[in-house]
């Protein structure tokens, strides 16, 4: 271990934080502006424990085959899902998967049809709101 | 060796090694084409060329081999066989030293069933399957038709097979003559007071000559007609929607397995999609469409694109309620489709590994065990 002398430490540090930063900063920045944007028409300030219980509940609302999140996305954000056609689903948590929620058109897309398909109905911008705070923070 | 018979090299070692190479081959051909699972197809075809090479050998022998295997020495008039027969019928038959009437009679029958069968075989799996040589010049609407062709030829060949085996029981039963041993060693006793004929040596030179000539101007027919790219199957143009929006939640199935009006119906049904709301924005779903517009079904001619085109009438865009993907997969255990290797019945991948490509050929598919 002699051959790594402070100064290389030291570098090696850097390069990596230089080189990982601008993409964990832009990606983070994408994806407040997102939740910002939701906020912003929201009634209440957006809260990750009511995303929480939306991403927990079972309403069965929607199309019988799919009564909750959980029964594509698994239990626990921090954990991969499944789709009903065996494709695996990355996990939700932004710790674990990095890059999510970072492009609007994307997460509006799968908002609207996984609403329909769990709620029957589109979710509101404080359910959005609420459900990528929730995930923002996890 | 009595003092009364003695015995006679009646079949040469060729004529032997072709008749024992020929009943395996035969047996392979049948075990199969009926009983293995369909990935052993390329077993099957193997099987199909060995025999076509041993039949055309056996008609080169014909002509070149010693004097028993030689065609003429076999070749008895309509006559001479109805004598047989009625010999037969008052269980008295004469000796022959070779093959007598009734054997003549089912050589040749063999020879143009095995043949029939080798070339019927080679049309489907140019026409079906778009392999083999064939696999340019033969559609699938003629690769279809041969295959009828082949099968019935197959069952009349089991059926010849059953009078084959049973005339030679007979024959040892009425002449007291092992003729399987015959066929074996080679020897044959001659009863006393028959003079054996002179025997004809056989010409391997001109026989090896011969089917030399004959391998290189048929192989290179063959040869000609498999630089043919294989019919019915286009370039397709990547399309990144396509890819990625199907494929976010399933398999990307290929174009060629729906026909035009199926993918039509799914692509307005995007809201209530197995289950789903699979809706996508205007233009990816235009974009989308215009790609199946152009690659369904319609634009190839695959076994695939043509046996998935007749759709079940009540669900017109799911591919597993054909009724062929019913029959195909009608011996698959339902439990089979859960294992966590497979992943369901819209998991054409898993066991078919070309499935991506549309070809779906039977050597490849393999069952995940768990």
């Amino acid at each position: 271990m002699k051959t790594l002398n402070k100064t290389n430490v030291i570098t090696a540090v850097v390069l990596l934080i230089g080189g990982l930063s601008p993409n964990l900063a832009s990606a983070n920045s994408a994806r407040d502006t997102i939740i910002s944007g939701f906020s912003s028409v929201a009634e209440l300030p957006v809260s990750a424990e009511r995303g929480k219980a939306l991403f927990e509940s079972s309403p069965a609302a929607g199309k019988p085959d799919t009564p909750s999140c959980t029964t594509c996305h698994g239990a626990s954000p921090m954990t991969s899902g499944m789709t009903r056609a065996g494709k695996p689903i990355e996990p939700m948590a932004v710790s674990v998967t990095a890059e999510r929620f970072t492009d609007l058109k994307k997460v509006q897309k799968w908002f609207r049809r996984n609403c329909k398909s769990v709620l029957g109905r589109e979710c509101t911008a404080q359910e959005k709101g609420d459900f990528l705070t929730f995930m923002s923070s996890r | 060796m009595s003092d009364l018979n003695k015995n006679l090299k009646v079949w040469d070692l060729p004529t032997r090694v072709f008749h024992w190479s020929l009943v395996i081959l035969v047996a392979v051909g049948l075990i199969t084409g009926f009983i293995s699972p369909e990935s052993w197809m390329g077993i099957h075809v193997w099987a199909g060329y060995g025999t076509v090479l041993l039949v055309i050998f056996r008609l080169v022998w014909g002509i070149f081999g010693s004097e028993f295997s030689r065609i003429e020495t076999f070749s008895f008039t309509i006559k001479q066989l109805i004598a047989h027969i009625n010999e037969l019928i008052f269980l008295r038959p004469l000796h022959y030293i070779g093959h007598n009437p009734a054997g003549a009679m089912m050589i040749f029958a063999l020879i143009f069933f095995l043949f029939g069968i080798s070339t019927s075989g080679l049309l489907v799996l140019g026409g079906e399957e778009n392999q083999g040589p064939l696999a340019g010049a033969v559609n699938f609407q003629v690769g279809d038709m041969a295959s009828e062709v082949h099968t019935t030829l197959v069952f009349i060949l089991m059926a010849l097979i059953c009078f084959h085996i049973t005339g030679v029981i007979i024959e040892i039963y009425l002449t007291g003559e092992n003729l399987v041993k015959s066929m074996i060693d080679g020897y044959k006793v001659i009863p006393k007071g028959k003079t054996a004929p002179e025997i004809r040596p056989s010409r391997p030179i001109a026989a090896a000559s011969f089917l030399l000539a004959f391998a290189i101007l048929s192989g290179s027919v063959l040869w000609a007609f498999s630089t043919m790219p294989p019919s019915g199957i286009i370039q397709m143009a990547a399309n990144s929607d396509y890819a990625t929006e199907c494929g976010d939640c399933h398999e990307v199935y290929h174009p060629s397995l729906l026909p035009l009006v199926s993918w039509a119906k799914l692509m307005g049904d995007l809201e209530d999609h197995f289950g789903e709301d699979a809706s996508l924005d205007q233009d990816v779903t235009n974009n989308i469409s215009e790609h199946l517009n152009v690659y369904a079904a319609e634009a190839w001619d695959t076994e695939a694109s043509n046996r998935f085109s007749k759709v079940s009438s009540d669900a017109p865009y799911q591919i597993s309620a054909t009724a062929y993907w019913q029959r195909k997969h009608t011996d698959i255990d339902p439990e089979v489709f859960k294992r966590n290797g497979i992943g369901g019945k819209g998991h054409c991948v898993s066991c078919h590994s070309d499935a991506a490509t549309g070809h779906f050929d039977d050597q490849n598919i393999k069952i995940p065990e768990s």
